[in-house]
């Protein structure tokens, strides 16, 4: 048979390949010529033969996520769980309790070690059994493949390597496939690989051409190829083999192979349970615009390369919980002083004296008084075991729970985040970081999809001193409601046109109106301007409704869409030429179709920031046509007619201030000979061979000048909806948000405004490399020298503004800072001789903008903050390039619901709106914040005082580490009878209702200062613990100590009991004390574990157990046969919390907290109301009802600030590419390179 | 594929959006709730209302504990005869010595009317009942039931005496109390001294068994206590049981029996005892205690007090509060009090 000797060549290399191939895999992969397969890991496919296969004994495709089977669920599940240091240190402490040394018996701390293992073993058990059966539905899923002639529907899991498989349309690729046919022709097929790289583009593979034909089942079943490749690996973008065909070996590249699907494989590695479901809603995860294809399968199940590609990313754990990793330390340093304290009383007490203690001369070691430090010693261990329960076992397990809960209930089901329009609830990916949520300091956003839409929408526009558009933006929306401005209903004009680009209302415009406007003539240059001064290339069809317009920038597109939409239709552009179909000029109703010949174009550049185009008529008019920021227009404007430049001044100002984008369209006529003159010199200047830009740009300012104004657009860079309102919410929180952008920096500082994150009150600080000192440089082109002379700028841009915002801090009322900076700078302001400079700087502003900055930079600056300046940091962001950034800060959010899932793989929750945000932050953080300090302060507290009531106990006992309660009580202490209140008050404890939380973001500081998990706090509970268990011991013991009714007196087992009832009965009435809002579960679950308590002891003391000792026989009835029972049970619980309730009371009086005055301030309007109005409200309203409120309201701030649209940072390359020139793709283009191919048509299959 | 899954979440929220949460008061955490707030006006009603319910209850029980006649006799230095009480070592010697006459007599005198039923206590300083070696050196099984008489070995070094296991066997029952005390009213009158029903009820038919008799019992070569008649079975050994009913304290009263006869003001009695038992190896002290009993039991001022006192306490800050609360209304409810509105600026 074909191919034995290779067989088994390939089975004995097998062995070896494992450490061979890591190294072998960024080889280079593409080798022409015939390629020996590189020995010696590789593997041999016989394609279509499953026998030939059989003998290798590849993989089977079925894949397995769980993490335990059946037989390995007990060892490893325990391996797993004592990898705690808590439970690690109980289970020690249980095997010493099964020494003699021990006080206790094992039960003490055996059962509640079982129960917290059980209650994490189910748990694991569970999540195992979900990933599980989306295993099985993976491993079941069917697929086509080539049996004999025809293709027969398998179960993912029976596939073979070799197999012959087809792929359908938006089908998954069931294992890492080679690419052989596909019903498009050029054997091309286009998949889609938004999830792994955030690219939303489609990719193309390309089968070889020897393969094309095998498309069909009776053709592709006679293909007989043999695969030489490498051995699986899990390199994404590698691939090295041949194909041996008709003899013939055929080298293949990764352009071949088809992967395994990623989101799929992610999903189930990050242990998502409902990856399957989530691919179901998607648009198809893989295969894009291909009826269908043919591969043959080359790895299978766990080999295929994105399962190989397991990454492990750390889980986070929150700050608390650090925090709180210190609380238990501490408390292992009270256990080590308490047990230090009894030992070397133990040692100091032991003496044959005690005649009854029995000390004879073949005493045990713990008691010989002949080797005091042997007692010392043993007694040590024996306290320890003793005073284990200061540790607060359950205490994980119960955060664990309660966050669970936190997260899949609350968070992920959340109505208010859920947004309706892309059916996306919010999701928390993980449940450690819930409580970290209510203590962010610093959020570093990222721009584009994540504050705005990346949507221009022409909005409005200014044509000869007229202002023309009625819609309102976010930011004016938000002054609005700020100033109690009334929402009116939308009064939308009929035969409203909303396209993309296009979001203007304006009756006097739409539908040739603008011929009855008092300047129509102007409103003709207008529109010809739009639609002839623009770069943009049309598309598709040309019919109005059909064409799409290919534009460097969406700002571009938008204009030209306008001006379709007002009757100037580009539809056409050649080199020489822009064809228009023009509403009439006179006919309503009719149109012509116009040609403009483009004499020049000149173009867009960041310095220049304008364009020309000169044109000329038909008629033979030539007219320049100019679009560009206000302050180059203005200089350039003819000198006549200052009242109309005032009047649009005004309007671009209050444009700008409304946060939109304007541009300012002048055009100039010129006479043919001005004109021919001027191109003499600018064709020149295109021909010269040194420094042929600048030379343009000098000629172009020849012809730029006294330009006649027409007017000026105002473009929506459409912001997210909320984001204004919620970023000023979250300011006013005490959050400090951070824009890092790939954006220039006009752009991001244009978003900024339009956030209100930066406004004209503020003191700019702007650090950029757009100097002329450093572009003189650059243009000298030594790169040694750039680097210093920017350094040494930077260094010197640092030090003037902070010392400048120190002198700010100093004054009582100096303005607010905001600092501005580009990712070059950053780059040196990173360095770490100014790192800290720059922090400083940064921390003392109240907004920074980054722009140009790599995804890199991102996590740089976010990881300056977190490190630097010990702040938590949240990332927020949507794409591929936010993805380092997501995971260097504390916590990372993404934003769902949106195609590409990169950001929200590596995010910890995902939310479909940035303005979500305010309700995972001041509601869920905020609340679980509390909750979480709560849980854990109350663990401390009950834990000590428990504790400390033995350690008084053992004063009494000679040390002798004699333990108080019976092993059950101190058994069950933590895991029955104060478990579950605590678990309730984790859930439903809400200081203030999620309303009052958004309406008071103040209330949000008390997080990020720490205000209830701090020494203080912990030291006011720690004293009233130390209160309570004196209380416990004193009075229990005191009063007890005297003879009973019936004058028998009590012992102690007696005393004991009375003890830990007061006890139980006081913790569990000190959570009802602690709570802000009571539930009826906190009625039950107090109510509940105190009736617990009494039903066990009833139980347990009613009968006689067959154990060697019965102390607890009849003890409970013998005490409450006693009127001393219930006068102490009435007096310890309440003299016990006498002092909370006293401080508690004394405190909100005199030192309120905040919420507790907000609480009172609200406290008679009923909570659920309030509530139901804000679900009633339901889905905000949509942008264009949101338009209605009266323009007259508004109060008209006037802004220096007048943002200008226009850039882009594809400008350039796009251009270039234009030109045919390869510009370097930069690192933040990313981003936009995918949100401008989103725009582009599906790839039409190539005829 | 996987239409499992798909079709579940489909059938569960049918409609445009399957994806949208479900609502419950749970989830969106609107479960009705009341928010107890401390206010002014509720801690002072709280302190008033402890304040109403504990003063009359201290005032009741310390009257009771007062109404208590209670004498109390330290003997232990007394009861060794001149000669032996110099050195702790020669009060060991003394005591030691099964020769020496251990005969005593002490005279109390009643103060007040006493009713019958007076208990007899004796009351043990400086004698650790509970220490660990101490409290678990017994074994319940043998004490209950006659089939575990070999179940000794929580009972080391008493566990066995000669190769035979010792019942009741252990260091408590091996150190049992063993004075005795008899006495004698106004020199005439003997009072006999009632010692059943002194031990718990449950002690006596439920952890001591019927059928058990002391085996063994101080035979070893170190007597610690007491001895047991072993014709009687251990349900039957009062003293036993009490002594086995370990102390909390190492100050305590064991009970030894009980007078049934009315005393009257000025009684002198008369208490013979046999002062066996040696506390002068740890310098314990020794007392007899003579006392009645009324509703609260013996006499003990500490619970009143404590009422009293919280009470008390409580009353007073209820007054404090108020006028507190009338001279200065609370700065709760201002909004001016917030954080951020007492000190503007960043954080």
């Amino acid at each position: 048979m074909r191919g034995w000797e290779k067989v088994g060549s390939s089975r004995s290399n097998l062995g070896r390949a494992g450490s061979t191939v890591t190294t072998n895999r960024i080889t280079s992969t593409v080798r022409l010529g015939r390629v020996e397969p590189q020995a010696p890991g590789h593997r041999n496919i016989f394609c279509n033969d499953r026998e030939a296969n059989f003998l290798v004994r590849f993989k089977g495709n079925s894949i397995s996520t769980t993490k335990y089977n059946v037989l390995t669920f007990l060892p490893k599940g325990l391996f797993e769980q004592f990898r705690r240091v808590a439970n690690l240190y109980f289970l020690t402490i249980s095997i010493l309790s099964t020494t003699p040394i021990s006080p206790v018996s094992p039960i003490t701390n055996v059962v509640p070690l079982s129960l917290v293992l059980l209650v994490s073993l189910i748990k694991e058990a569970f999540e195992d059994w979900k990933r599980f059966q989306n295993d099985m539905a993976i491993n079941n899923a069917s697929i086509d493949v080539l049996q004999g002639q025809k293709w027969v529907e398998i179960p993912w899991k029976k596939l073979q390597v070799g197999d012959i498989v087809k792929v359908k349309q938006d089908g998954f690729f069931p294992a890492d496939l080679l690419f052989l046919a596909s019903t498009n022709a050029d054997g091309v097929c286009y998949i889609e690989t938004a999830n792994l790289d955030g690219e939303t583009n489609l990719k193309i593979r390309k089968a070889l051409e020897k393969t094309w034909d095998y498309l069909t089942p009776d053709k592709a079943s006679e293909f007989k190829g043999e695969i030489q490749c490498e051995q699986p690996n899990n390199s994404l973008y590698t691939f090295t083999g041949n194909l041996i065909i008709q003899k013939q070996t055929i080298p293949l590249t990764p352009n071949q192979v088809l992967l395994r699907n990623f989101v799929l494989s992610v999903m189930l590695e990050k242990r998502m349970p409902r990856a399957l479901e989530y691919c179901n809603g998607e648009k198809g995860c893989s295969l894009r615009n291909t009826e269908y294809i043919v591969g043959a399968v080359i790895f299978t199940g766990h080999e295929t390369k994105v399962m190989m590609n397991s990454m492990n990313v750390p889980s986070k754990r929150s700050t608390l919980e650090r925090k709180l990793d210190k609380l238990i330390l501490t408390l292992f340093g009270a256990l080590f002083l308490m047990c230090l304290i009894g030992a070397i009383g133990s040692a100091i007490f032991i003496n044959r004296k005690y005649f009854y203690l029995g000390l004879t001369a073949d005493v045990e070691d713990q008691f010989n008084p002949n080797n005091r430090f042997m007692v010392f010693i043993l007694t040590f261990l024996t306290l320890i075991t003793l005073y284990s329960t200061i540790i607060p076992i359950s205490l994980y397990v119960s955060i664990e729970m309660i966050k669970f809960i936190q997260s899949t209930q609350f968070i992920n089901k959340d109505l208010h985040m859920y947004h309706a329009e892309t059916n996306t609830p919010a999701s928390a990916r993980t449940s450690n970081l819930n409580e970290e949520l209510g203590q962010v300091e610093y959020i570093f956003s990222d721009k584009t999809g994540t504050l705005t839409r990346n949507l221009m929408e022409f909005f409005k526009c200014s044509i000869g001193g007229e202002v023309y558009g009625t819609g309102l933006t976010e930011i004016e929306r938000g002054a609005a409601q700020r100033s109690g401005g009334n929402v009116g209903k939308a009064q939308k004009s009929p035969g409203l046109i909303h396209e993309k680009g296009f979001n203007f209302d304006d009756a006097r415009l739409m539908c040739g109106a603008w011929r009855n406007e008092p300047n129509p003539d102007t409103c003709k240059e207008f529109f010809r301007c739009l639609a002839i001064c623009h770069t943009v290339l049309p598309e598709g069809e040309e019919s109005p409704e059909k064409i799409t317009y290919q534009a460097a920038s969406p700002d571009e597109a938008a204009l030209v869409t306008a001006a379709k939409i007002f009757g100037f239709f580009f539809y056409r552009r050649t080199p020489t030429m822009v064809h228009v179909r023009e509403s009439h000029v006179e006919k309503m109703g009719k149109v012509e179709d116009m040609s403009y010949e483009i004499l020049n174009v000149l173009e867009f550049n960041s310095t220049r920031k304008r364009q020309s185009v000169v044109c000329r008529y038909p008629n033979g008019r030539i007219v320049l046509y100019c679009k560009g920021a206000d302050t180059v227009i203005y200089e350039r404007l003819a000198d006549v007619g200052n009242e109309l430049k005032n009047i649009t001044r005004e309007h671009l100002e209050q444009f700008g201030s409304a946060g939109l984008r304007t541009l300012c369209l002048a055009y100039r006529d010129l006479s043919s000979s001005l004109y021919e003159s001027w191109n003499e010199k600018f064709i020149q200047a295109k021909s010269s061979l040194r420094d042929r830009e600048k030379k343009v740009d000098e000629v172009a300012e020849l012809i730029e000048k006294e330009l006649t104004l027409i007017g000026c657009t105002a473009i929506e860079d459409k912001l997210q909806e909320g984001v204004p309102s919620c970023i000023e919410t979250l300011s006013r929180a005490g959050i400090k948000i951070w824009v890092l952008t790939g954006d220039k920096m006009e752009t991001a500082i244009n978003i900024a405004y339009a956030c209100s994150l930066i406004n004209n009150d503020m003191k700019q600080f702007i650090i950029s490399s757009e100097t002329n000192e450093i572009r003189d440089a650059e243009d000298r082109g030594d790169q040694v020298e750039v680097a210093r002379i920017i350094k040494d700028s930077v260094k010197k841009d640092l030090k003037k503004y902070l010392e400048e915002a120190q002198h700010y801090l100093r004054t009582v009322s100096g303005p607010k800072l905001a600092l501005i900076i580009d990712g070059k700078c950053l780059m040196y302001a990173l360095d770490p001789s100014l790192r800290a400079m720059l922090l400083n700087l940064s921390l003392n502003c109240t907004s920074v903008v980054c722009c140009r900055v790599s995804p890199l930079q991102k996590a740089q600056v976010a990881s300056l903050v977190k490190k630097g300046a010990r702040k938590i940091t949240l990332s927020i962001g949507d794409g591929a390039n936010d993805v380092s950034m997501i995971q260097a800060a504390h916590v990372g959010v993404g934003i769902s619901g949106l195609e590409g899932m990169q950001a929200v793989m590596a995010s910890d929750f995902a939310i479909a709106q940035f303005r979500f945000l305010s309700d995972l932050l001041l509601v869920h953080g905020r609340w679980s914040y509390h909750r979480i300090c709560k849980v854990i302060t109350y663990f401390f507290y009950k834990n000590l005082t428990f504790t400390l009531t033995q350690f008084w106990f053992n004063f009494q006992t000679g040390f002798s580490g004699q333990r108080f309660y019976d092993d059950w009580f101190q058994s069950l202490y933590n895991v029955i009878f104060t478990a579950l209140p605590v678990v309730i008050l984790g859930l439903f404890d809400k200081d203030v209702s999620a309303k009052l939380s958004k309406m008071y973001p103040e209330l949000y500081k008390e997080g990020i200062r720490n205000a209830f998990f701090k020494k203080r706090v912990v030291g006011i509970w720690a004293f009233f613990s130390f209160y309570q268990s004196l209380v416990f011991y004193y009075f229990v013991s005191t009063s007890s100590s005297t003879s009973q009714n019936s004058g028998k007196m009590f012992g102690l087992w007696d005393v004991s009991t009375m003890a830990f009832t007061c006890a139980v009965v006081t913790v569990n009435l000190r959570l009802l004390l602690m709570c802000n809002s009571i539930t009826k579960w906190h009625y039950v679950s107090v109510g509940g574990s105190i009736l617990a308590w009494f039903l066990f002891i009833f139980v347990y003391s009613g009968f006689l157990i067959p154990r060697d000792q019965n102390n607890e026989f009849f003890v409970i009835y013998v005490l409450m046969s006693t009127i001393y029972f219930y006068l102490t049970l009435l007096l310890v619980p309440i003299a016990a919390l006498f002092g909370d309730f006293v401080f508690q009371g004394v405190q909100r009086w005199f030192f309120p907290y905040d919420y507790q005055i907000v609480q009172e301030i609200h406290r008679h309007e009923p909570e659920h109301s309030s509530r139901m109005e804000l679900l009633e409200i339901g889905p905000p309203l949509t942008p264009d009802e949101a338009r209605s409120y009266a323009i007259a309201q508004l109060p008209r701030e006037k802004s220096r600030h007048t943002g200008f649209a226009f850039d882009s940072p594809g400008y350039e390359s796009f251009f270039a590419s234009q030109a045919g020139v390869y510009v370097p793709q930069k690192a933040w283009d990313v981003a936009r390179r995918a949100s401008m191919m989103r725009s582009r048509p599906k790839l039409p299959p190539k005829s | 594929m996987a239409g499992s899954s798909s079709a579940v979440a489909g059938s569960t929220a049918p409609g445009r959006n399957p994806n949208r949460p479900k609502y419950s008061k749970f989830s969106q955490q609107e479960l009705p709730a009341c928010q107890p707030i401390l206010t002014p006006k509720l801690v002072i009603t709280a302190f008033t209302i402890i304040g109403i319910i504990f003063i009359p209850i201290g005032i009741a029980s310390l009257s009771a504990s007062q109404d208590v006649v209670e004498i109390s006799n330290r003997y232990e230095t007394e009861c060794i005869p001149e000669g032996y009480r110099s050195t702790k070592d020669d009060k060991i010697q003394f005591i030691q010595n099964p020769q020496s006459n251990k005969n005593c007599t002490r005279t109390l005198t009643v103060p007040k009317h006493m009713k019958q039923p007076i208990y007899v206590y004796y009351q043990l300083d400086n004698f650790y009942q509970n220490h660990r070696r101490y409290v678990k050196s017994k074994s319940d099984k043998q004490l209950r039931s006659p089939g575990s008489e070999s179940d000794t070995s929580d009972c080391k070094p008493e566990n066995n005496a000669n190769g035979m296991p010792i019942v009741p066997c252990g260091l408590i029952a091996w150190s049992l109390f063993n004075d005795t005390y008899s006495f004698t009213r106004n020199n005439y009158v003997s009072l006999t001294v009632n010692k059943t029903g002194i031990s718990w009820k449950s002690d006596r038919e439920h952890k001591f068994g019927k059928g058990v008799y002391p085996k063994n019992f101080q035979s070893g070569g170190l007597i610690g206590g007491g001895s047991l008649v072993s014709s009687i079975p251990l349900s039957e050994q009062e003293d036993l049981m009490v002594w086995m009913r370990t102390a909390a304290m190492p100050t305590f009263r064991k009970l030894y029996g009980k007078i049934e006869f009315d005393l009257q003001a000025n009684d002198v009695i008369e208490v013979s005892l046999k002062n066996n038992y040696n506390v002068y190896s740890f310098n314990g002290k020794k007392r007899i205690v003579l006392s009645t009993a009324n509703w609260i039991g013996g006499k003990n001022d500490f619970l009143g007090v404590a009422y009293i006192t919280v009470g008390g306490i409580c009353f007073f800050l209820a007054l404090c509060f108020t006028a507190l609360y009338l001279k200065k209304p609370s700065r709760l409810q201002d909004p001016s009090y917030l954080t951020w509105n007492t000190n503007p600026g960043p954080l």
